[in-house]
């Protein structure tokens, strides 16, 4: 099966103390280059789980997982490492940006990791890409939230991956600046990169190509959109 | 940007702590650099000073307790004496530049201002065989000759405390009316403290005619020391030391004073230590989910184990540099807490500044950032991103 995303019966299993929690449960997801994909579903319903294997942050219990050509299954960290770096950009509900840094200087931090150097004039098209050219010499506390996940797109467009996965990046934002997000991610899928988008909100879930439910661990469904 | 701005952004944040800990650590390295420096300091000025006094050994009356001798050069009474004929069988052993003649007496006088009963002590010495012993000696007034009576000489300390000038009379005493004829510009050693009258006055004015306490023996060849400090054990009256052992001596006694003081820069390194070890092990378990968020956007475990290493390193070289800094303005304040606890200090300066210690001390304060740092460093960069990223702490 051809896909930038190839996951095949991927198992996710927690063990707190003797419990074990299935997160996911033999899981096929697929998701062709170019394609922006949501995924929704209740609360513990393994969207979270799903994200996380699917960008290398958890290792799956079984299952394959084929990102960009590459079988994950037996890499070792170093190599995790350098496929995240090289394929995948990540942004999360929190942010997660350094109070101490600018936002120009949270949107370099990548950077600093695969050991780029001169690197204004990249970090000046992507703060122009997610619209910050005036706000780039501003601390995190000094923006508003819809400023901030710009901030995180911006770190996670730095080393122009093919895939952005988001976890519920509107989770923290109002209607209005949700929507812009949204627009965001609707140019960058335009640009030809490929987004993965958990949410919880159903209208903005809409506005992807193809979305997937998740119940109880399962795939419950995978809807095509009008685009 | 670079890893060492990231680690010091970082530090930045929690300043408080940041701070505390380097003023911790710039403690223990002033107390270091110090201690280290008078101990270099220490001992180059008691060589320079006892190969100045030009002195190689000293013959003292037999029964004199051991560490008496090294009272000699401070002025202590020894209750026995040896004689001219002693003088005269020092002199006639071979290789002997100089044998100098002593008589070293305590006197009480009342004090000029209070009136009271002070102990003071008294030379008795042959001046020009005494000048060739002391060449740094220079004075206000002149010196006396050794014919001379009822004349003397005093230390620059001395006639300042008890208002003493050149043309004056000693008020009272067993010296009343010696007239001094010169003071002794300041040494900075005992003898500012110190009458200085000729042998023979001393000799009457305590009855000990021919009697003296000490005779400073300057040797031709300092390779004969033995030889000759040997020879002179056989004449029988004589009990004989030489420098070296009384310089062992002192280095003994201020050895201890030394040890215990090491103890307390080792004990404050350790505790600074831990200190350290605790102040970024707690930053790193607060910072868990941020090295989660760190890995997910790219960064490697290396890479996060090396920023921790960089603000331990931060923090113990800032430590470092200030702690120096404040060692090296702070040195004679130092000085003179340490020349309170050694039994002997020399005269010069205690405190070598040399660019090796400095730079010993700022190495040192980068190994101890190092060992430090390194299991807090592995400690964080051994977290996969997932179990930091929902761990963390905030």
């Amino acid at each position: 099966m051809s896909g930038i995303i190839v996951a095949e019966n991927l198992c996710k299993v927690y063990r707190r103390g003797r419990e074990e929690i299935s997160a996911l449960k033999n899981v096929d997801f697929h998701v062709d280059e170019g394609e922006f994909v949501s995924i929704i579903g209740p609360s513990g319903s393994g969207k979270t789980a799903l994200l996380n294997v699917l960008g290398c942050l958890d290792t799956p219990t079984s299952g394959t997982l084929r990102l960009n050509g590459t079988e994950t299954r037996g890499m070792k960290e170093s190599e995790l490492v350098r496929l995240r770096r090289q394929n995948i950009g990540f942004v999360f509900q929190q942010f997660y940006l350094m109070p101490t840094l600018t936002a120009r200087e949270n949107i370099e931090l990548p950077l600093l990791f695969s050991r780029k150097t001169d690197n204004k004039k990249r970090i000046d098209e992507v703060l122009q890409m997610v619209g910050l050219s005036d706000r780039g010499d501003h601390l995190p506390e000094q923006l508003s939230g819809g400023e901030m996940q710009r901030v995180a797109i911006g770190r996670a467009l730095i080393n122009d991956p093919k895939i952005i996965l988001a976890d519920e990046p509107t989770g923290n934002l109002d209607s209005g600046t949700s929507g812009k997000i949204y627009e965001l991610f609707r140019k960058l899928n335009d640009q030809g990169r490929t987004l993965v988008v958990v949410t919880h909100n159903l209208e903005l879930a809409r506005q992807a190509h193809k979305m997937y439910t998740l119940r109880d661990g399962r795939i419950a469904g995978c809807e095509e959109m009008d685009y | 940007m670079n890893f060492l701005t990231l680690a010091a952004k970082n530090l930045l944040r929690r300043r408080g702590r940041t701070l505390l800990t380097v003023l911790g650590v710039a403690i223990a390295i002033t107390v270091l650099f110090s201690l280290l420096s008078l101990n270099s300091g220490y001992q180059k000025e008691l060589n320079k000073e006892v190969n100045s006094l030009g002195v190689h050994i000293l013959a003292v009356p037999k029964g004199c307790p051991y560490e008496a001798a090294s009272l000699v050069i401070h002025g202590g009474v020894i209750p026995k004496y040896l004689t001219a004929t002693d003088l005269d069988n020092v002199r006639s052993i071979e290789g002997i530049e100089l044998a100098v003649p002593m008589l070293m007496h305590q006197f009480i006088r009342k004090d000029n201002k209070t009136g009271q009963d002070v102990p003071h002590i008294v030379f008795g010495i042959k001046i020009d065989e005494e000048r060739e012993l002391k060449p740094w000696w220079t004075v206000e007034g002149r010196y006396f000759t050794d014919n001379e009576t009822r004349v003397m000489l005093v230390g620059r300390g001395l006639a300042d405390k008890e208002n003493l000038t050149v043309g004056s009379k000693i008020p009272s005493g067993p010296f009343k009316d010696f007239a001094i004829v010169g003071i002794l510009n300041r040494t900075g050693d005992q003898d500012d403290q110190f009458h200085f009258v000729p042998l023979t006055e001393a000799q009457r004015v305590f009855n000990k005619e021919g009697k003296i306490t000490t005779i400073a023996v300057k040797v031709r060849d300092v390779s004969q020391i033995s030889r000759i400090s040997a020879e002179m054990e056989r004449i029988p009256d004589i009990q004989v030391v030489t420098m070296t052992q009384i310089m062992g001596t002192i280095m003994n006694l201020a050895g201890s004073a030394r040890s215990l003081l090491l103890t307390v820069i080792a004990i404050a390194l350790i505790i600074s230590a831990f200190g350290i070890i605790n102040t970024l092990l707690m930053s790193v378990n607060e910072r868990t989910r941020e090295f989660g968020v760190m890995k997910a956007i790219g960064a490697s475990g290396l890479d996060i184990g090396k920023m921790v290493l960089a603000e331990t390193v931060f923090i113990t070289f800032s430590g470092g540099v200030i702690g120096t800094i404040a060692a090296v303005v702070g040195s004679r304040v130092i000085e003179g807490f340490v020349r309170g606890m050694l039994p002997y200090s020399p005269r010069g300066t205690m405190v070598s500044l040399s660019p090796e210690l400095i730079g010993f001390a700022l190495v040192f304060s980068i190994a101890l950032g190092i060992v430090c740092g390194i299991y807090p460093a592995f400690k964080s960069s051994r977290l996969t991103p997932m179990e930091a990223i929902r761990s963390g702490v905030e």
